[in-house]
């Protein structure tokens, strides 16, 4: 049975509408979702587009195998140039949005154009329509969601939306569905409050078609149990994504303070454990609840317990929002970070940015290079909750000089406020980095520098490095699909075949970012989770294409690469601090003074770094200046791009 | 007899709202991925986070089966299950009108009414729920985790009366 | 395509490499198997000397919660205090400490 999926192109300047078949050449090549995304951006989005002009191209799609019978395969990603680095534009979300676009008919949406006044896309059993969306605009994001279905009627419709920071053109705007599932990394909701497209909203009730039924649902129970038994699901099914905010914090790899410290002490009131007592108090002893046809259900529910917003309804906090509202300002109150959490979803931007923001704010208070003239009489010191919850307010609403400048992300900022600023700025590629301290950690270190969107765990952190797993465990990941006889250290300061597992990594990360399967079902948290050789059976039982492990390996360089080109011909280099592949100077040159024991006053050693650095782009076929090799884009077949084939 | 036959309960609180129950009930029985073909659908409310799995609750005094105008729903023995004849059925949907629990659905592609069978007792929605939010137990035992779990409440209860007693 | 689906992938066969009851410590220099007391709140890691809380997620998994804070600063503060004395440590170098 040949797998007949659509694209639709939408302008919204026009309102022309053009619905093609992906062709299963395009599909054998780039799978689907981020990767499809990728090949489209570099295809449609020409070089120097202006992010917020109506040219740039905004890609929203679901993994191949979304709405299957393959659990966890929720994930809906968008792509454009991103307004926040002038690079990739890339985000990935749960959620219910993914699996209802392709009910509707659709995999991917080329949304280009801008509106003249404020519309939202309704997707429905094949149509698209462009409808009026003046009265959603200026909502919260989920009051626009309950305000689409009360327009159309419809109980069931799901929305991709933005909130208020999007309107704003806030650089770090999210995208969101549901109460909290944001795709928030690089912009997205930017690009779509720049196009005046408040909304994507979806409904559907096509069958997706299952190559082999039956096969593709015991196949899943497999897959499943392979999944709910490993301890790191059970312990997030449990706490959710805090629980490795608290192993961080434990170890000393949680970034604190902008960077000065690793770990944020004496932080009970906000452990994973507290936050759990709060949403059992709020909400019952049953408060998990999941994505579609999850079963690992790691988000929690809760309600603010105290302050302005008690009683409010959220879902929440991940591992970012208690890096945002807690360590990265030094505030350890649960009803900040449950507070801060709600804000930020509500506005519809990204915490992990906004905290980092305001925590870089924080310290060139501290230093003295913001005073109270830029801050409008704030008094922005670190641990100053009722000052951070305002902060988030006047980055959203652009209220104040500070907060319209830290709205326009981390390098402009920085050259508003000038003096050496920047050089606290602790960012990759003009994004702030997660709120982990890599400085004891090589191996991810250098994924946060070549990280594709900006620094970034989600593209090709091997996290479990840090579990001292044998050498011979190790073998048996890091071995397959592609053979690996190099070195493999389980030591996690080590430098030793480091380059290997996050190449390894990233491809890892990509396939399942194609197939549209969240990280948590992959060899991210956990070392016994499925990859390369479990992926072929998923794939055919459910879509009929054949894949071996190997050629799966083959796509996800060959994604990773068309991300890089596009990223080369929008102006990155290898040591270009602000679009390149390098870190911020404190990880060589300023070892961390007050955290956990054992990684106190540990640094990155600059020569190692730039060793590991080359062995990397070596192992993905690019030259020293990590520019790719004609011979590699010839074996990976992106000699003649771009195709245009879709 | 061997057993009193087996009931399927929805226990709501339970429920994280995942929705893979829907994926699976379609699944085995159309081969495609389609909630709207699903026997057994997750009723949402969002803003608060509720979930209410609904299906079809096999009633002993059925309904449907009662105003069906052919006869074309009877109890099944076996399987203690409500089920269709479809040599019968003329569509008219009148079995969807009658539920009390908007259980029976209709499929306007097939354009035939349908409704759970229990997969002839091994129901997929049971075996994906890991929660057990909707779990298959036998129907003399269907209130003994309820007991149980309300019978815990109150001790709880009453030691936390006792405390604040003593407190005083 | 009758696909191959008895073998067990890498994945599947490293599950048998789970431990249960246990806990890693958090001293990423040390990450000692810890095997706590059943239902025990507090644990002191044996090989390194850190002292961890602890929380149940089920009877057969532990997880260190936080660290027992006032020992933890302790413990930092001497160590910091080493590692200036002898010279600018980086990541690599610290090997066999």
């Amino acid at each position: 049975m040949p797998l007949d999926r659509k694209i639709a192109h939408i302008n919204l300047t026009t309102g022309d509408i053009d619905v093609k078949s992906i062709p299963l050449n395009v599909r054998k090549q780039f799978i689907g979702g981020r990767g499809l995304d990728a090949y489209l951006l570099y295809n449609y989005a020409r070089k120097g587009v202006d992010p917020l002009g109506p040219e740039n191209p905004l890609i929203i799609s679901a993994g191949l195998l979304t709405a299957t019978c393959a659990s966890a395969t929720a994930r809906t990603h968008v792509m454009a140039k991103s307004p926040l680095t002038g690079l990739l534009g890339s985000t990935n979300m749960g959620g219910f949005f993914a699996p209802e676009l392709a009910w509707a008919g659709f995999h991917h949406l080329v949304i280009t154009g801008k509106a003249d006044k404020p519309v939202y896309l309704f997707i429905h059993n094949g149509n698209i329509e462009i409808r009026d969306a003046s009265g959603l605009w200026g909502k919260t994001t989920t009051d626009t969601q309950w305000a689409v279905r009360e327009e159309l009627g419809d109980d069931e419709v799901k929305s991709l939306v933005i909130g208020p920071a999007g309107e704003n053109l806030v650089r770090f705007a999210n995208v969101m569905t549901g109460i909290k599932n944001s795709g928030g990394r690089t912009g997205m909701g930017c690009v779509m409050g720049a196009k005046n497209l408040k909304a994507v909203a979806a409904r559907g009730t096509l069958d997706i078609k299952i190559a082999h039924p039956m096969d593709a649902l015991e196949y899943n129970k497999r897959f499943i149990d392979q999944i709910t038994s490993a301890k790191v699901n059970q312990t997030q099914g449990t706490l959710g994504t805090p629980f490795i905010w608290g192993a961080t914090n434990c170890w000393g790899g949680l970034r604190t303070r902008n960077f000065q410290y690793n770990q944020l002490e004496y932080a009970d009131d906000i452990e994973p454990e507290r936050l759990d007592e709060i949403a059992t108090e709020t909400i019952g002893p049953h408060h998990m609840t999941g994505c579609f046809a999850c079963q690992v259900h790691c988000r929690a529910q809760y309600k603010i317990p105290s302050g302005p917003y008690a009683g409010k309804y959220d879902e929440g906090p991940e591992y970012t929002s208690l890096g945002a509202f807690g360590a990265e300002p030094g505030c350890t109150s649960a009803e900040t970070v449950l507070t801060g959490n709600h804000l930020v979803n509500q506005f519809g931007m990204d915490n992990l940015e906004t905290g980092s923001m305001i925590a870089w704010a924080m310290e060139l208070y501290e230093e003295g290079i913001l005073t109270e003239k830029h801050t409008d009489g704030l008094d922005l010191r670190f641990g100053n909750d009722a000052v951070l919850l305002e902060m988030v307010e006047r980055i959203c609403y652009r209220k104040g000089w500070l907060g319209d400048t830290l709205a326009d992300g981390g390098i402009p900022a920085a050259e508003k406020i000038g003096k050496n600023s920047f050089d606290y700025l602790i960012q990759v590629k003009g994004m702030n980095n997660l709120h982990s301290d890599e400085r004891a950690t090589p191996a991810l270190a250098l994924n946060i520098a070549t990280a594709s969107r900006g620094s970034d765990h989600l593209r090709s952190r091997p996290a479990i490095d840090l579990y001292h797993l044998p050498e011979g465990v190790l073998r048996k990941i890091y071995g397959t699909p592609i053979p690996y006889d190099g070195p493999l250290s389980s030591e996690h300061t080590s430098y030793e075949g480091k380059a290997w597992m996050v190449f390894w990594q990233e491809n890892c990360y990509m396939a399942v970012d194609c197939l549209g399967i969240c990280k948590y079902h992959t060899t991210f948290l956990g070392a016994t989770l499925p990859n390369f050789e479990d992926w072929p059976k998923v794939i055919y039982y459910n879509t009929g294409l054949e894949f071996t492990p190997e050629e799966l390996w083959t796509v996800a360089e060959r994604c990773n690469m068309i991300e890089r080109m596009y990223n080369i011909r929008e102006g990155l280099s290898r040591n270009d601090l602000k679009k390149g592949d390098t870190l911020n100077h404190r990880y060589f040159d300023e070892p961390c003074k007050r955290g956990a024991p054992d990684v106190i006053g540990m640094c990155i050693d600059r020569e190692q770094f730039e060793k590991m650095l080359d062995e990397f782009y070596d192992y993905k076929g690019l030259d020293k200046n990590g520019k790719p090799k004609a011979a590699t884009l010839k074996r990976l077949g992106l000699d003649r791009e771009p195709s245009r084939l879709l | 007899m061997e057993t009193s036959g087996k009931v399927l309960t929805i226990d709501h609180e339970k429920c994280t709202g995942c929705r893979l129950c829907e994926l699976v009930c379609a699944v085995k029985h159309d081969g495609v991925s389609n909630p709207m073909r699903s026997r057994i659908r997750v009723m949402k409310w969002e803003a608060e986070g509720l979930y209410i799995p609904m299906s079809c609750q096999q009633c002993e005094d059925a309904p449907c089966l009662k105003a069906c105008p052919v006869k074309a729903i009877s109890r099944n023995a076996s399987f203690e299950r409500v089920e269709i004849d479809y040599d019968l059925c003329i569509g008219c949907r009148t079995c969807v009108s009658v539920c009390p629990f908007g259980a029976m659905s209709f499929n306007p592609v097939e354009k035939k009414v349908f409704k759970c069978d229990l997969c002839d007792g091994d129901p997929q929605c049971v075996r994906f729920c890991e929660v057990k939010a909707v779990d298959y137990v036998d129907a003399a035992d269907v209130s003994l985790k309820k007991k149980k779990a309300a019978a815990h409440r109150i001790s709880v209860a009453g030691k936390e009366a006792a405390s604040l007693h003593a407190a005083l | 395509m009758p696909l191959e689906n008895t073998k067990q992938s890498a994945a599947e066969a490293l599950r048998q490499t789970r431990t249960f009851g246990k806990v890693r410590c958090h001293n990423p220099s040390c990450m000692g198997r810890i095997q706590p007391e059943p239902g025990a709140r507090l644990v002191k890691c044996p090989t390194c000397g850190m002292e961890y809380r602890l929380y149940w997620v089920s009877p057969t998994l532990p997880r260190i919660r936080g660290p027992v804070w006032d020992v933890n600063r302790e413990i930092a503060e001497k160590t910091f205090a080493e590692k200036q004395a002898v010279t600018k440590p980086t990541a690599g170098k610290m090997k066999g400490k």
